[in-house]
């Protein structure tokens, strides 16, 4: 099983950041992102905290679009409300990871969940960014993932900082009495690092398919460029098993990948396989009756 | 005491137009749409719109042209895509919005919860690493800390006039049990003057007493408590129904259109009863969308 694709890839590495210290939280709508923690909970992190809505200390589950959130509450050892999550996870230091996604990111890693274009008359109203701009600035690491790599993505200076980090240098954090740790990029083509508010952001890795020319082409600021660069860590056939079988049967990390009329059609696809396995369990049991 | 209890459609004498109102729920969970379908049906107008993390409820009044200013930290369809209504509204300039991030207006409800005029909130670092605080003076300030001499951001409290949420059930008083997603709705009903408690079931208070610890809202703080099933469909009311994806795709593309097939949409809840829609929409289908929860696996350790 040597073949995977960027998604996969993108999963395993995301996956790699999570431990058994701090908490991850699951944000909003972030289905590779999500791939990820259950892939770590199944694999070299099975005491990682995580919470996912209101609960506390959430199973891994399997990524189904409507009944991940029941499942959730299932194996969960506690409820808390979002104010007492947030005050004592992401505002005191708690936070591990929550990796996010968002329009753009630039050379300062501000993020964009906001407009693109003007803010006042914009040409696209973005969602808004929850809680994305406390977790970036707060979190030990901040890693923030796109489903591609482009300038316009990947860009000198964001439309609008919805969020950002500052300070980024670990000394300049620690002095604040914030957690210490980088800012992670991670494209289909690389993984981006930035250690220091003084230096840009320098390739970790180039993923098995892409070069260093094509990471700095397509990047919209400036960036270092080691002399030895690695190649990004290939998932094993053991975490694309897990990935593929458990899961993801449903196959939600490609969502990041897909243009809309393709998100549409594969969204009908997957919520008739979810509907109908329900309603073969319902007619089972009425069956039986 | 008297019951607190009302009928839906009395909602139309505790909402004016041009009242401020929040709703509880997050994403696409538990958002009190019984009471969204039910302002549409009195046909409000501009609207002061409070949702902290909004996705049907926000877009659906929007759509509706029941709200002229929109608080909030994100409105999605999340899968389904970016809320058109709010695209609509924000790209022609036509809504005002008062974008905060999350956690900031989540300290600004705490804040008036506890009847504090400000908060310090040193979430987004110094100097704030969103351009979202230069935008909201009103909201975000700055002040000396007088131990430090060093300048804080603070968010001022932040209220509304009303605020509804959903319960899983409530005794006649308002006491409120929840077992699934309920969001920030604890602290957010402490943040209004008039508490609004939709449950899918009202019950002898004896209920609530069986497991005390699901309460999350205590009677005293709330003023009217609905009856209302399946009231926060099409979002989740988790344990008893997942979100109805059909029926959000169904509405995405047809709030994507906008137009003509949009205004029939709204139409036709605003011309059906709270019943009737249930029967329109939900039907049959209520079992399956109970049981779609069920179906969804907790994953064993692989080691």
């Amino acid at each position: 099983m040597s073949d995977f694709t960027p998604a996969e890839l993108m999963v395993c590495r995301i996956a790699s950041e999570m431990d058994e210290t701090g908490v991850t939280v699951l944000g909003s709508f972030t289905p590779l992102a999500y791939a990820a923690y259950m892939l770590a909970k199944l694999t070299h992190a099975p005491d990682a905290y995580m919470v996912g809505y209101n609960a506390m200390d959430m199973p891994p589950v399997e990524l189904a679009f409507m009944g991940s959130e029941a499942a959730a509450y299932r194996g969960s050892t506690a409820r808390w409300g979002f104010l007492r999550a947030v005050n004592v996870v992401h505002l005191a230091n708690r936070g591990n990871v929550e990796a996010v996604s968002s329009a753009q990111i630039d050379q300062n890693a501000s993020i964009n969940l906001s407009v693109i274009g003007n803010y006042d008359s914009p040409k696209v109203r973005l969602p808004g960014g929850v809680g994305a701009p406390e977790v970036v600035q707060n979190y030990r690491t901040m890693l923030a993932y796109f489903g591609r790599h482009d300038r316009r993505i990947l860009t000198e200076r964001v439309d609008f900082a919805t969020g950002g980090r500052y300070p980024i240098s670990a000394d300049a954090r620690a002095a604040r009495g914030l957690q210490a740790g980088p800012v992670k990029i991670i494209t289909p083509m690389a993984v981006l690092i930035k250690r220091f508010d003084e230096r840009p952001f320098a390739i970790e890795s180039v993923h098995c398919g892409a070069t260093v020319t094509d990471v700095v082409e397509n990047t919209g600021f400036s960036l270092d460029v080691p002399n030895v660069v690695p190649t990004t860590t290939a998932p094993t056939s053991e975490q694309l098993q897990l990935l593929r079988d458990t899961i993801d049967p449903f196959g939600t990390i490609q969502f990041d990948f897909m243009s809309g009329t393709e998100r549409i059609q594969y969204l009908r696809q997957v919520i008739e396989l979810e509907w109908e396995r329900a309603a073969a369990a319902v007619a089972a049991r009425e069956n039986q009756h | 005491m008297d019951s607190k209890v009302i009928p839906l459609d009395a909602l139309d004498d505790v909402i004016t137009d041009g009242d401020s109102v929040a709703l509880g729920g997050a994403w696409l969970c538990n958002h009190p749409m019984a009471a969204v379908r039910q302002l549409i049906r009195a046909k409000r107008r501009d609207l002061r719109l409070m949702t902290l993390i909004g996705s049907a409820d926000a877009e659906l009044l929007l759509a509706s042209g029941a709200v002229s200013e929109l608080t909030f930290s994100m409105v999605t369809l999340e899968a389904f895509g970016l809320a058109p209504s709010l695209r609509r509204g924000a790209e022609s300039g036509s809504l005002k919005l008062v974008e905060l991030t999350a956690l900031s207006m989540e300290a600004g409800l705490d804040a008036a919860g506890r009847n504090i005029p400000f908060m310090p909130y040193p979430g987004l670092g110094a100097p704030p690493t969103s351009d979202l605080v230069a935008r909201h003076p009103d909201i975000y300030g700055f002040v000396t800390n007088p131990f430090t001499d060093e300048t804080e951001l603070v968010v001022r409290a932040i209220r509304s006039r009303v605020v509804i949420v959903h319960a899983l059930r409530a005794d006649r008083l308002g006491n409120a049990h929840f077992d699934g997603t309920f969001g920030m709705d604890d602290d957010l009903v402490k943040a209004a003057d008039v508490v609004i408690v939709t449950c899918e079931e009202i019950v002898p208070t004896e209920v609530i007493r069986a497991d005390p610890h699901m309460t999350k809202i205590p009677a005293f703080l709330v003023h009217h408590v609905i009856e209302a099933p399946f009231g926060a469909h099409p979002t989740s009311h988790v344990p008893r129904y997942s979100f109805d994806a059909p029926e959000l795709l169904r509405y995405a593309e047809i709030a994507g259109a906008g137009g003509e097939a949009l205004a029939a949409y709204v139409d036709q809840i605003a011309s059906e009863s709270e019943d009737d829609y249930r029967r329109r929409v939900i039907g049959d289908r209520a079992k399956v969308l109970a049981e779609i929860g069920n179906q969804a696996k907790i994953l064993q350790g692989a080691r």
